[in-house]
C-alpha cells in the first residue's frame, strides 16, 4: 500500500501537506486493520489445521517431519505448516487380485509351474488389513504393490512344490494356507504393517490348452464309479435273490422230509391196523378187500368184456386171465 | 520513518532467508547427509527438524523406506540344460547413506547395479541347480543364496539388500507347447487308466457275485438233498419196520392199491369167467 502511494506521488506530484495527511490516515486505516488481518490468518490457520478422522480410522501426526502420536476418531487440530497428519482406515478389509481382474484374466500372472512340471491356471483373492499405521505409511514404499508382487512369489512358490492334481483337488486348502502363512511372513520382513487376513484361491483349473484332457479324466473317474456301482447293483440284485432261492430249496427239503417222515407214520398205523383185523379173520378180510376193490375199479371203466373160459382157452390164447389178475393191458382208446 | 520500517522490512526478509536456509525438516520417510561445498559433513537419520550453517552446507534427502526393483525377466541355463524364465524381484534399502551418494547417487543407478548384479549371482546359482529343484524345493535356499551374495557386492553402494525373489519361474513360450502335449498325454493315460479299472472293478464284482450265487444255490442243493435223503431214510426205516410184520400181507393190499391206480375209464378190460371175480356167475354152489 505504502509503496503504491509512492508511486502515485512520483506521478501527481502532491505537496508534502497532502503528504501528511495521507499518510495520517494509512495510519489510521493501519490500527483496524491489523486486527482484521491478525484475525482472518488465525481463521484460516484453525480451518485447514483441523481434521476428522472417522471410526476404523487412526490419523498419524508427524511434527517436523517425526512420528509424534496417533490420533483416533474424532474432530482433530493439527498446527498448520509444522505438523502433518495422514488418515489411514486400519479395519477395511482391502484386496489384490492375482491372475485377473475384474473379469478380464491375466495369463501372466496366473500361469504358474507345479512342481511335477505342468503348467496350472490359477486365480487368487488376497485380502488384507493395515494393522500398523506408522509402518504402513513410513517403512515401505509403495504397500499395494508390494502386496500383489509378494503374493504372487508366494503362491508361485508353494504351487511350485505342490503337483498338479494335488493343487486342483485336495491340496486347496493347503495351497491357500501355506501361501498365506509365507505372504504374511515376507511383509513382515518388509515392515508392511499389514496383517493377511485370507488367501483365496479362486479357481485352479488346468490352461486352456489342455482342459479338454483334464475334463475327459473327470469323466473317466465317473465312468469309473459308475462302472463300479452297475456292478454293485447286479451284486445287490443277484445275491438276495440267490439266498431266497436257496432258502427255498432246503425248507421244500426240510418239508419233504418231514412229509415223507409223517406219510410213512400215516401208512404204517393205517397198515398196522388193517393188518390186526385181518389177522383175526384172514380169509373173509383177504376176499372182501379183493371184491370191493375189483368192484370199485370196474365200475369205473366203460369198456368191458366178459369172455368165457372156453373161449379163453381156444379164441384168446394171448390173454392169460389167471385168477389174481384183472384185465392186464391197457387198452387205450 | 519509512526507512526504518524498511530496514526492519528487510531484516525480516533476511532472517527469514537464513531460517529457511539453515533449518530443515527431516520426515519418517527420508535420510539425509549434509554437504559443504560439496564436502560430507553429517548424516542424519531420525526424522525431527534440524539445522545447518545457511547457504554454504545443503542438505541431500535419500529413501529411509525398504525399496524394491523389479529386474526384467530373463531366460537361464539350469544345470540340466533346461531353459527357465525368472523374473527377480529384489527388496534392499540405503543402509549407509554417505556410500549410497557417493558411489550410485540416485535410485535409477542404484537399481541398475543392484538389478546386474542380482541377475548375474541368478545365473550362477540357477546354473548349478537342476530345473525340478528351481520350481520346488530348492527356491527358497537359492533365493537366500542370491539374496547374501548380492548382499555382500552391494555393501560398497551403501545398500542393503533385505531378500531377493523369484516372483515368475516359468518354462520359454517355445517349451510351454511341448509340455502342454506332455500334459495331455498324460492325462489320457489318467483317464484310460480309470476306465480301464472301471472295468476291471466291475469285473470282479460281477464274477465274485456269479461266484457267490452258485455257491449259495450249491450249497442249499447240498442241504437239501441231505434233508430229502434222510426223509427217505426215516420213510423207508418206518415202513420196512412195518411191513416186514407181514410181507404177503402188505404186497396184497399194495397190489389192490395198484390195479386201482392203474385202470380207469379209458382202460378197456376183457375179463374171463375163470376170474374168481366171477367164481359164481355160472355155478352158485361153486366151492
Amino acid at each position: 500500500m505504502r509503496s503504491q502511494f509512492g508511486r502515485n506521488g512520483g506521478w501527481k506530484r502532491p505537496d508534502s501537506s497532502n503528504i501528511e495527511q495521507v499518510s495520517e490516515a494509512v495510519r489510521r486505516n493501519k490500527r483496524k486493520l491489523g486486527p482484521i488481518i491478525l484475525g482472518v490468518l488465525l481463521l484460516i490457520a484453525i480451518l485447514t489445521g483441523v481434521y476428522s478422522v472417522n471410526p476404523g480410522e487412526q490419523g498419524v501426526v508427524r511434527t517436523f517431519g517425526k512420528e509424534t502420536g496417533k490420533t483416533g476418531p474424532g474432530l482433530h487440530f493439527a498446527l498448520p505448516i509444522v505438523q502433518k497428519v495422514d488418515v489411514v482406515n486400519v479395519e477395511q478389509i482391502r484386496r489384490v487380485e492375482i491372475g485377473f481382474r475384474g473379469k478380464e484374466r491375466v495369463p501372466s500372472e496366473s500361469l504358474m509351474l507345479t512342481g511335477d512340471e505342468n503348467i496350472v491356471e490359477a486365480q487368487v483373492i488376497v485380502q488384507y488389513r493395515v494393522i500398523d499405521p506408522s509402518k504402513y505409511l513410513f517403512r515401505l514404499r509403495d504397500p499395494e504393490q508390494t502386496v500383489l508382487a509378494t503374493a504372487e512369489v508366494a503362491l508361485r512358490s508353494v504351487i511350485g512344490r505342490t503337483t498338479i492334481d494335488d493343487a486342483m483337488t485336495t491340496g486347496r486348502e493347503e495351497v491357500q494356507s501355506e501361501t498365506r502363512s509365507q505372504l504374511q511372513t515376507l511383509m513382515d520382513t518388509y515392515q508392511s504393517g499389514i496383517a493377511i487376513t485370507e488367501v483365496k484361491l479362486q479357481m485352479v483349473d488346468a490352461p486352456d490348452e489342455v482342459r479338454e484332457a483334464f475334463h475327459d479324466v473327470v469323466r473317466a473317474r465317473e465312468e469309473k464309479e459308475q462302472k463300479i456301482n452297475k456292478a454293485k447293483g447286479y451284486n445287490e440284485d443277484l445275491i438276495p435273490r440267490a439266498r431266497g432261492e436257496a432258502r427255498q430249496v432246503v425248507r421244500a427239503a426240510e418239508a419233504y422230509k418231514q412229509q415223507r417222515e409223517l406219510r410213512a407214520n400215516g401208512d404204517v398205523a393205517n397198515f398196522l391196523a388193517v393188518l390186526e383185523e385181518y389177522r383175526k379173520a384172514e380169509k373173509v378180510t383177504r376176499d372182501r378187500l379183493y371184491l370191493e376193490t375189483m368192484e370199485r375199479i370196474l365200475r369205473t371203466i366203460d369198456k368191458k368184456t366178459l369172455v368165457d373160459r372156453d373161449v379163453t382157452k381156444n379164441a384168446l390164447p394171448v390173454l392169460n386171465l389167471g385168477p389174481a389178475v384183472v384185465g392186464g393191458q391197457a387198452g387205450g382208446k | 520513518m519509512e526507512r526504518k520500517f524498511y530496514v526492519f522490512a528487510l531484516l525480516l526478509l533476511f532472517a527469514a532467508g537464513i531460517a529457511k536456509s539453515s533449518a530443515f525438516v527431516v520426515d519418517e520417510t527420508e535420510q539425509v547427509i549434509i554437504t559443504q561445498f560439496g564436502q560430507y559433513k553429517r548424516t542424519i537419520s531420525e526424522p525431527g527438524i534440524n539445522f545447518k550453517l545457511p547457504y554454504i552446507q545443503t542438505v541431500e534427502r535419500m529413501e529411509r523406506r525398504i525399496l524394491s526393483s523389479d529386474a526384467r525377466s530373463d531366460k537361464y541355463l539350469t544345470l540340466d540344460k533346461k531353459w527357465l524364465v525368472a523374473d527377480p524381484i529384489t527388496r534392499w534399502r540405503i543402509a549407509d547413506p554417505l556410500k549410497y551418494f557417493m558411489t550410485v547417487h540416485d535410485e535409477a543407478r542404484a537399481r541398475q547395479n543392484l538389478d546386474d548384479i542380482v541377475l548375474s549371482e541368478m545365473r550362477r546359482e540357477i546354473a548349478s541347480h537342476n530345473f525340478g529343484d528351481i520350481v520346488g524345493n530348492a527356491r527358497d535356499p537359492l533365493m537366500i543364496a542370491v539374496a547374501e551374495r548380492a548382499s555382500s557386492q552391494v555393501k560398497d553402494f551403501g545398500i542393503d539388500v533385505i531378500d531377493v525373489r523369484i516372483k515368475r519361474a516359468d518354462l520359454p513360450t517355445e517349451v510351454q507347447e511341448s509340455v502342454f502335449a506332455r500334459m495331455r498325454a498324460e492325462r489320457e493315460r489318467i483317464a484310460k487308466k480309470y476306465r480301464s479299472e472301471g472295468d476291471e472293478e466291475a469285473a470282479k464284482i460281477r464274477a465274485d457275485t456269479d461266484k457267490d450265487k452258485t455257491i449259495i444255490l450249491a450249497k442249499a442243493y447240498e442241504e437239501a438233498e441231505k434233508l430229502r435223503g434222510e426223509g427217505d431214510a426215516i420213510s423207508t426205516k418206518i415202513y420196512a419196520e412195518a411191513y416186514g410184520k407181514d410181507p404177503e400181507f402188505y404186497t396184497f393190499l399194495r397190489s389192490l392199491t395198484a390195479y386201482e391206480q392203474l385202470l380207469n375209464a379209458q382202460t378197456s378190460v376183457v375179463l374171463s369167467t375163470d376170474s374168481p371175480l366171477f367164481k359164481y356167475l355160472d355155478n352158485p354152489s361153486k366151492k
